[in-house]
């Protein structure tokens, strides 16, 4: 009996600090699709540079050999930069692709960040193929890349029986949940995050109110991309793997778990990406492995079929 | 609006009559015909291998084999220049072969006349699409890559296979690797010999992956191996950390994963160890290259970690081989991948069969290359047998050591 | 009501013109390779009006009745299996050619009101979500259940077309059935573009008719129509379960065509995409947008780049060692980059589809709003 619930929890721990992950993901699109309504289909894509940006810098600055404080340091060096890069990229990909299109009809929108995200992918591929010793010499650009153990599996509860909580499980949670907090602090209580939220209710409003909207939507790619940039590196620690195809599963997973919290709402993706990760643990433990996709998505259709607007979504009102 | 209609319909109609006309009357057009003008007449060779996407790395160096194999006969053979062209079977949109493209380029290649060989594919399912398209031209076709045993070999998958491939009546696909009947057996004996009793066996759901599996399963269990769980993973999940503890939960003392370097093989060794399962893993050719070692980490792999593959691997090559290795390392400089001398000897064989050839037609080419025997290539002294496949069954086990492949032991002898 | 009703009489002259030009193009086109020696274009040509089928199938749900659907895959694999399980010779059913092909209509249509039924109640995105859920659902279902499907082993092979034809049975021509060659493309051509040709004629009149003009009414104001009587939930139902059966038809095509179900993630969300592409580049809701629309993106991939890769294979201009050498791994960015400037710069397609304007409404494209609302 003892042994079945210490199983049971650990899978909850895994699923937990996966979805975390998945959550932090999601967030940046649940932001994006709130303010301008665009299902932000390079979002995962973004983040899977991010993690190529971070192998990079390990490469150049030889930080998987930095030992102490120094590797802390290291680690803190990555997130922030992989976070800027992101934010960066996100906001120029706003800026050239999807600012021009404002007015445009919804679709066509969607149609523009899947040519985006093509265009990424493309782009993690080339960038596997540099040649340097952390791509192997860039001799098999497509292969999944090794990143280096930065942050070790030592368990800080359990060991080799009970249940195992790893220092990577720590640093998921030392990362995500400030960030949440963060976001939910200057979307409530700071200016921009009144504008984004003026924004977000009603554009056309919100400039009459002098609010600089493409400033403001900006804003919001900038934060979501950078929350995926952070979002990017601990999935590279806490998996130890990147390739440049992963952007694919990782955007779904985020996207699922927006959407079933509720998409705009922000309790709602953390929500979501909590569910998301516990389930596929689950499955994963107690059903067979093979199903547990299937699973996922007929839970997400029998929650949206239950609950149109996702578990935290308000019931919007139909616009006329 | 109705007269309009009635019309486009009577079009349509017209299209199917002038649809079967135009289709029977069409012989072959006017300016296929072979190798008349120009003074050097030409034959080609063409590979059609998935050259987009994930299996890139490995295909890159089997069509390296390829050309060196052409360039060391100077790419003639009695006076006809021999021409090689790379053909893609793979599409962008999906980075992997697709059934469609692999379709285009067996017809494509049956049409021109100039094309005596089809070195591919890469995918065994691929060549299922390809096999009966080039069988009913009797173009010869030779794979450096399938490993399904169900193409050549009568009774190891559906019940109509392989008949279903040669509609007519003729044996025009070969193989230079063992099948993964073969691969799969002699895994589980070594994993008897390796002293584990429990194992856990995953793969990947694919053709390849799942295939060899299963052949694991069925021999580990007749051999007495206690089988604690046999799972098909998702290749795209983010990590396997649920099932590492539902493997640790079984006490197995060996994993197998029957699947590929990019269907996460390198993941699944990470997370087994950092899920603090010390049973050791074992994997199939399928991750029998550097990608996997640099994938999963040489860490968690250094001595945990056993290979098998379909032959030798290219350092312990002997005579033409380590010759093959050599001028690899000359003219690529980099060490050959363990499928490039399959590339390399899949082309010399070809080669070969259309110097022996009387005519170089086709049909010649085609009994040449069925009546290779005693063939001294890369591999070893190997002949093709009745279904087409090779003699060749020398099996070969690898661990990691320092981050290196390192030879163990010659495998099912 | 004249200058109401008039304009749309115009256009439809207009769009059966262009049909018929597109018609006599095809019809001649053989005829044109056969002369210059072979471009190797005929083959191709199947892959594209079997995309064109799958366009147009998916026009209906995201055209004419502007929801965003993003698992049309899932529908052409369930086509795929179907006719493959149907004719297959290890399978009890052995139909034929036709039968089966003729049976992957319903089978679409009553998967796709099965998906649809519960689901069409939600909103734009909500839905896009299902749909794309189930297009993994169905790929996922196909490899798992391998007692039925054979997992990702494929079934093969499969029956080719038959048609009726004189042919010679030895002792001299009498009336016989005529098999097609997986090496003659020329009547696959002809067949498929009669196939398609029916297709487009059912698209027309199905564009026109009651039910036509009910989803476009869905699309341009759901509350609006359903003050008109409209219900928009049934209207959705059948507007996807249309789209459903004719992604299974063109299902059936390629499985025959390939002789081979393939596996099933060869039928994953990109393939979904292409066909999202190939309807908004063409010009959503317009059926001869979607025709240049397969036209163009498959046209371009399968046959304008692998010339243009050949040949730079042939001038020796690429490498096969480094990953920027062959030109193959440009697709992707090509692709992308295409997309991104057309939606820039042409929006509405390359055949915008002329709508009706509302009085004094914005003249804003409505046509897509629906969708992703």
């Amino acid at each position: 009996m003892e042994l079945e619930i210490q199983y049971l929890l650990q899978l909850l721990v895994n699923g937990l600090s996966n979805g975390m992950i998945i959550a932090l993901i999601a967030l940046g699109y649940t932001m994006v699709y709130g303010i301008i309504e665009l299902i932000n289909w390079a979002h995962g894509d973004l983040c899977m540079l991010g993690g190529f940006l971070a192998l990079t810098l390990i490469g150049m600055l030889g930080i998987a050999t930095w030992t102490g404080p120094l590797g802390i340091a290291g680690v803190i060096l990555l997130l922030v930069s992989a976070a800027l890069f992101c934010g960066s990229l996100n906001l120029l990909i706003d800026t050239i692709a999807y600012r021009p299109l404002r007015k445009a009809p919804k679709l066509t929108l969607l149609v523009t960040a899947i040519g985006v995200s093509f265009v990424l992918v493309n782009i993690g591929l080339f960038w596997g193929g540099l040649p340097m010793d952390v791509f192997n010499g860039g001799v098999s650009a497509s292969a999944p890349k090794g990143f280096p153990p930065l942050v070790p599996a030592t368990p800080i509860i359990g060991g080799d029986s009970g249940v195992t909580v790893t220092v990577r499980d720590l640093l998921i949670v030392v990362v995500t949940v400030p960030l949440m907090v963060t976001l939910w602090w200057l979307v409530r209580f700071t200016k921009l995050g009144k504008a984004m939220r003026a924004v977000a209710q009603n554009p056309t409003a919100a400039s009459l109110m002098g609010i600089n909207t493409d400033r403001v939507v900006g804003a919001t790619f900038f934060i979501g991309g950078a929350l995926g940039g952070f979002g990017s590196v601990v999935y590279a620690l806490n998996n130890g793997t990147i390739s440049f195809q992963l952007g694919y599963r990782v955007g779904m997973d985020a996207f699922i778990a927006a959407v079933v919290g509720g998409i705009g709402s922000l309790p709602g993706a953390v929500l979501g990406g909590l569910l998301i990760g516990v389930m596929r643990s689950l499955s994963d433990g107690y059903l067979e492995a093979r199903w547990t996709n299937t699973l996922v998505f007929a839970a997400l259709i029998v929650i949206l079929v239950f609950r149109p607007a996702g578990l935290l979504g308000l019931r919007a009102k139909e616009k006329v | 609006m109705r007269t309009r209609s009635i019309a486009f319909a009577a079009l349509a109609g017209l299209a199917f009559a002038a649809n079967l006309v135009g289709g029977l009357a069409m012989g072959p057009a006017p300016h296929a015909a072979p190798g008349q003008e120009g003074e050097k007449k030409v034959l080609k060779i063409v590979s059609s291998l998935p050259r987009t996407g994930s299996a890139n790395a490995q295909t890159t160096t089997m069509v390296n084999g390829i050309r060196m194999a052409i360039e060391e006969v100077n790419a003639t053979i009695d006076g006809y220049a021999i021409v090689f062209e790379d053909w893609d079977d793979a599409s962008p949109q999906r980075g992997n072969w697709d059934p469609q493209t692999e379709a285009q380029n067996a017809n494509k290649a049956v049409k021109d006349k100039e094309i005596v060989g089809y070195i591919g594919t890469f995918n065994s399912g691929a060549s299922k699409i390809s096999m009966p398209i080039l069988n009913k031209e009797g173009l010869v076709m030779v794979s450096p890559a399938n490993t399904y045993p169900g193409l050549t070999k009568p009774g190891t998958g559906e019940k109509n296979e392989p008949k279903v491939y040669r509609p007519s009546g003729k044996i025009n696909y070969f193989r230079v690797v063992p099948t993964d009947d073969l691969q799969g057996a002699v895994a589980a004996e070594w994993t008897k010999e390796l002293g584990a009793k429990k194992v856990f066996i995953l793969h990947d759901r694919e053709l390849y992956g799942k295939g060899i599996a299963d052949v694991f399963q069925e021999r580990a269990k007749s051999i007495g191996l206690e089988v604690v769980g046999f799972e098909g993973i998702d290749p795209k999940a983010a990590n396997y950390k649920s099932l590492v503890t539902k493997i640790k939960s079984t006490g197995a003392e060996l994993v197998y994963f029957g699947g590929t370097t990019q269907n996460n093989a390198g993941q699944i060794a990470k997370d087994l160890r950092a899920g603090g399962v010390a049973a050791p893993m074992m994997v199939p050719d399928g991750c029998f290259e550097t990608a996997f070692i640099d994938a999963a980490g040489a860490d968690n792999l250094n001595g945990k970690t056993y290979i098998t593959f379909g032959g030798l691997p290219a350092d312990k090559l002997t005579g033409k081989g380590a010759e093959f290795r050599a001028n690899y390392i000359k003219r690529f400089n980099t060490e050959p991948e363990a499928y490039a001398v399959y590339g390399y000897e899949a082309a010399r064989v070809l080669l070969d069969a259309i110097d022996r050839a009387e005519s170089k037609d086709r049909e010649s080419i085609r009994a040449a290359v069925a009546a290779t025997k005693n063939f001294a290539g890369a591999l070893g002294t190997w002949s093709f047998d009745e279904q087409g496949d090779t003699t060749n069954k020398v099996m070969s086990g690898q661990t990691v050591k320092d981050g290196k492949f390192e030879f163990v032991k010659v495998l099912g002898q | 009501m004249r200058r109401a009703v008039r304009p749309i009489c115009a256009r439809q002259r207009g769009a059966a013109r262009l049909d018929l030009i597109f018609l006599a193009v095809a019809l001649l086109l053989p005829i044109a390779d056969w002369a210059v020696g072979g471009w190797g274009l005929i083959d191709p040509m199947k892959t594209i009006f079997i995309y064109a089928i799958l366009g147009l199938g998916l026009n209906v749900v995201t055209g004419f009745t502007g929801l965003l659907h993003l698992g049309i895959a899932a529908f052409m694999a369930i086509g795929v299996y179907a006719f493959a399980i149907l004719t297959a010779d290890t399978y009890p059913f052995q139909l034929g050619f036709w039968p089966a092909l003729m049976l992957t209509l319903p089978i679409g249509a009553v998967a796709g009101f099965l998906l649809g039924a519960p689901t069409l109640g939600l909103r734009g995105d909500y839905l896009a979500i299902v749909t794309l859920g189930f297009g993994e659902i169905t790929q996922d279902v196909l490899k798992n259940l391998e007692t039925i499907t054979k997992g990702t082993q494929g079934i093969n092979p499969l029956p080719a077309p038959t048609l009726p034809w004189i042919v010679n049975d030895g002792g001299g021509y009498a009336l016989g059935w005529y098999e097609f060659q997986t090496d003659t493309p020329v009547p696959w051509y002809y067949l498929f573009l009669g196939l398609l040709a029916i297709v487009v004629l059912c698209n027309r009149n199905l564009e026109r008719s009651r039910i036509g003009r009910a989803w476009m009414s869905v699309r341009e104001d759901e509350l609006a129509s359903k003050a008109m009587g409209i219900p928009p939930v049934p209207t959705k139902i059948v507007a996807f379960a249309t789209a459903a059966a004719l992604a299974a038809f063109a299902g059936g095509l390629w499985a025959s065509s390939l002789s081979s179900s393939g596996e099933p993630s060869n039928y994953d969300f990109q393939v979904s995409i292409l066909a999202l592409c190939i309807v908004i580049v063409g010009g959503m809701g317009n059926i001869s947008g979607v025709l240049i629309g397969a036209l163009v993106m498959i046209g371009v991939n399968d046959i304008l780049l692998q010339k243009l890769f050949t040949w730079m294979q042939s001038k020796n201009w690429t490498s096969t060692g480094s990953v920027f050498g062959s030109p193959n791994n440009w697709k992707f960015l090509l692709f992308g980059l295409a997309l991104i400037l057309m939606m820039r710069f042409k929006p509405d397609g390359l055949v915008p589809a002329r709508k009706p304007r509302a009085h004094g409404g914005p003249t804003k494209a409505a046509t897509t709003s629906g969708a992703t609302r």
